[in-house]
This record gives C-alpha cells, sequence and structure tokens, in this order.
C-alpha cells in the first residue's frame, strides 16, 4: 500500500469566530484535487495548513508518513510543498531573481536552473520576461510569474489558490497542460478553482468545503 | 552690524576656513555617532525584528519597556555608565572612561531602543505576505526575516537614521562620559555647551550651523525614505 503524501487528521482550527474542522484528509501521491466551497468557506486556511505555513490548533499532519510536529519538521517539509497564494507576492528585484529564490535554497544553479526558469516562463506564456522588474509587471503578469516560481521547484505538493484567476483564455490550456504535466512527473496538485469546469479538466477528485467542513461530494474522473 | 551679525559673520568665516579646531570638533561627533549608531544597528535591527515577528507572553511588557526606553534622558544613561566605567566601577580596570569609546557605548544604549522601535514599526506594518512567500519557496524562518528586511529596507535605514539624529543632537552622555577633551572627546554639542559660556559664541555659532545642517539633511533623508 502506498504511503498517503499528506494526512491530515482531527484538525481543528478557529480564527476569530470562523473554525476549520476537518476529522481526516487525504492526499495521495500523484493526486489531483480540486478545493471548492464558497467564499470564506476556508478554502485559503485550509491551503495555508497543508502549505506548512502555521500549524493548526489542534489536529496532526504527516507528510509520507512523517508526522510535522516541530518547525524544524515543517521547515524540512516545506521543501517539498508550495503554495501560490491567491494574491501572490512579488520579491523586489527581476523575474528571474524570483523563480531563482527557490532554486538557489535548493542549491540548483548554473545550467539547470537556467533550463527550469526559461521552462517556466514558456509555460506561463512570458518568454522574455526574465530581466524584466518584477513590481513592474501587471497584475496578471505577476500571478502567472508567481506560478512560474512554484513550478520550477517541482514540488511534491503543489497548493494553487485560484491559479486561473490572471490566465487569458489562450495561456489557460498551456497552462493546465503544464500542471498535467508536473502531475505526471509525480507532483501532487490541489487546486483550489471558482472555474466550475476545471476540475472536470484536470482530472481531479473534488474536495468540497462548506462552513469550515469538508462535505461528501461526487468524484470527478475524466479528463 | 550687531553682536548677532558680527558673531554669524566669524563663525560662517570659520567654517568657510576649515578652521582646525571645527573640523576636529565635527570628525568627533561624526565618528562616535556613526560608530554608535552601527552597533546600535546591529542590536536594535536584529532585536526588532524578533519582536515583532514573535508571540509570546510578556511581549506586550517588552514593547511597553522599548517605548520608555526610547525616552531615556541622556543624563541617566551617562550617570549609568559613568559608574560602571569610573576607576571603582566594575569596568574601570578597561579605563574606557574620558574617551571616545565611552561615549560610543553611552550613545548606543540611547540609539538602540530607536532603532528596535522604529524597526518594529517597519516590519508590523510590512505586507504579511513576504515572510509566508518566503516560507513557502523554502526559506526557513531566519532566512524568511532576512528577505523581509531586505524588502523593507528603506524603513530599517530610516530607523539608523532616526537613531543617529538622536546620538549626533545628544550632550549629556557625550558631556558625562568624554569630559569635553580637546581633540579627542570634544564633540559639537559639548563645544557648544563650553565655547558659550567662556564668551566663544561664534565659536559655538559656527558649531551650531554646522549641527544643524546635519540634523536637516538627517531629517530629510528620513522623510524621503519615509515616502518610498
Amino acid at each position: 500500500m502506498t504511503t498517503p503524501l499528506l494526512t491530515l487528521n482531527d484538525l481543528r482550527d478557529r480564527r476569530g469566530t470562523f473554525c476549520l474542522e476537518i476529522p481526516a484528509l487525504t492526499l495521495q501521491p500523484g493526486g489531483v484535487y480540486a478545493l471548492c466551497g464558497s467564499n470564506g468557506a476556508g478554502k485559503s486556511s485550509l491551503l495555508r495548513i497543508l502549505a506548512l505555513l502555521h500549524p493548526p490548533e489542534q489536529g496532526r499532519l504527516a507528510l509520507n508518513g512523517r508526522p510535522l510536529l516541530s518547525e524544524a519538521q515543517r521547515q524540512q517539509g516545506r521543501q517539498q510543498v508550495t503554495l501560490v497564494e491567491q494574491a501572490p507576492l512579488l520579491f523586489d528585484g527581476s523575474v528571474i531573481e524570483n523563480l531563482a529564490f527557490g532554486l538557489k535554497l535548493r542549491h540548483i544553479t548554473g545550467a539547470e536552473q537556467q533550463q527550469r526558469i526559461d521552462a517556466a516562463l514558456s509555460t506561463v506564456g512570458l518568454d522574455g520576461f526574465g530581466p524584466r522588474r518584477a513590481r513592474d509587471l501587471s497584475g496578471g503578469e505577476s500571478r502567472r510569474v508567481a506560478l512560474a516560481r512554484a513550478m520550477v521547484l517541482r514540488p511534491r505538493l503543489l497548493l494553487l489558490d485560484e491559479p486561473s484567476a490572471g490566465l487569458d483564455a489562450a495561456t489557460l490550456p498551456l497552462f493546465e497542460r503544464s500542471l498535467l504535466t508536473l502531475n505526471r512527473e509525480g507532483t501532487t496538485l490541489v487546486v483550489v478553482s471558482h472555474d466550475p469546469d476545471q476540475p472536470r479538466r484536470l482530472g481531479a477528485e473534488v474536495l468540497r468545503l462548506e462552513c469550515g467542513r469538508l462535505v461528501p461530494t461526487t468524484t470527478e474522473t475524466t479528463l | 552690524m550687531g553682536f548677532l551679525g558680527e558673531s554669524l559673520q566669524h563663525a560662517l568665516t570659520l567654517i568657510l576656513a576649515f578652521d582646525a579646531e571645527v573640523v576636529s570638533t565635527v570628525w568627533t561627533s561624526l565618528y562616535t555617532s556613526t560608530v554608535a549608531i552601527l552597533l546600535a544597528a546591529l542590536i536594535g535591527v536584529p532585536a526588532g525584528t524578533l519582536l515583532a515577528l514573535s508571540r509570546f507572553r510578556g511581549r506586550r511588557f517588552a514593547l511597553t519597556l522599548l517605548n520608555t526606553l526610547m525616552a531615556l534622558p541622556t543624563v541617566v544613561v551617562g550617570l549609568v555608565l559613568f559608574g560602571l566605567f569610573s576607576r571603582m566601577g566594575p569596568l574601570g580596570v578597561l579605563g574606557l572612561l574620558f574617551t571616545p569609546y565611552a561615549m560610543i557605548a553611552g550613545q548606543m544604549v540611547l540609539a538602540t531602543p530607536i532603532v528596535a522601535h522604529y524597526t518594529v514599526a517597519a516590519v508590523t506594518g510590512a505586507d504579511g505576505r513576504i515572510f509566508n512567500t518566503a516560507l513557502t519557496l523554502g526559506a526557513s524562518r531566519c532566512r524568511a526575516a532576512l528577505i523581509l528586511l531586505r524588502e523593507i529596507r528603506f524603513g530599517i535605514i530610516a530607523a539608523i537614521v532616526a537613531g543617529f539624529g538622536r546620538v549626533i543632537a545628544e550632550v549629556g552622555v557625550a558631556m558625562m562620559l568624554g569630559g569635553n577633551i580637546r581633540g579627542t572627546t570634544r564633540t559639537m554639542t559639548t563645544a557648544i555647551a563650553l565655547e558659550t559660556s567662556k564668551g566663544e559664541f561664534a565659536f559655538g555659532l559656527a558649531l551650531g550651523i554646522v549641527l544643524l545642517t546635519v540634523a536637516l539633511t538627517v531629517n530629510l533623508c528620513l522623510n524621503l525614505l519615509q515616502q518610498r
């Protein structure tokens, strides 16, 4: 039996009056999951917990079967998990510097770094944008750079909060194909989307959140 | 021309002629204040960042204490350090009293809370996504904090400039720990106080003009940085 990529048990996380409560959630290696739900259902909060950005108030998280209890373990885990937020932030500097940031932390330099950056920029339709200053980009371009910045890392788990919002009609199919390519190479995807057709296009298992709780739903299996 | 006019003319002549005593005094001020602020930044910036990013019991008290320390009277700092550095004091053996090093130590004590306070404000006011973005790209919390500081560097420079403004214009610490010794510990502020009392009003005025120019430049820089 395959070890799950990430498991979440007995989660309870309160933020003000809102409470996220998930008894059990398992993400399998190579899976594609679409996290759906109305605004305020807790999708972004759940993504931040899955991204190991902050420990939940209560609950147990395990990555590759290993519990994540300490900050050091979570930091280790974040080498394999990457989140692209709904309104991503680009660091001051060029597009290349932004894309190289995580690669340098992983000691990926030289030709491989350049190759990954070029491929990712091409995937999101931003060929030639490398030297541009990141803060001068439009909102849509910034989102695409943030996507590329996550894609170059080839994480085991990629969490995307409404990734298609900044993409135009021509770039979207290209982008979804590259997500599926990443997935075939072993990256598990969790995608928050308000596009009702996206789960089907990605062949994703739908996880529906309502008022901080996962509710039963049908599973999309067709591409 | 009256007394003030003549003094002003004499003061400007001293400045424009690069009078040796004026230059030496200005140099001592700038040297001690610059070293003090660099040391204060080494302590204040990490301390302020830690205080802004951490959540611990007593944090509110620590912030209140920091605010209180910002208003620390210079003579009190001078008094405490005088006790430490005096021959009978625990650090007397170092022989630091009435040297520029003692002045630097005192000015560092004055500037550190200011640098830390403005760092807390800059970090707290920073875009919360900076730290999380660095984390999610694989940075450690320490590395993420460094990235955050790089992103808000103008706020941090403003904190350091504010601290510099405080130490360049203070007189209590420089007088008590430096002793106003010509050529070694005489700063602009202590010289103004002493020379004016001796009747050398023009000399005091010359230093006053230089000090005012430095203070104005510092505040101009601060304003420009805060607008970025």
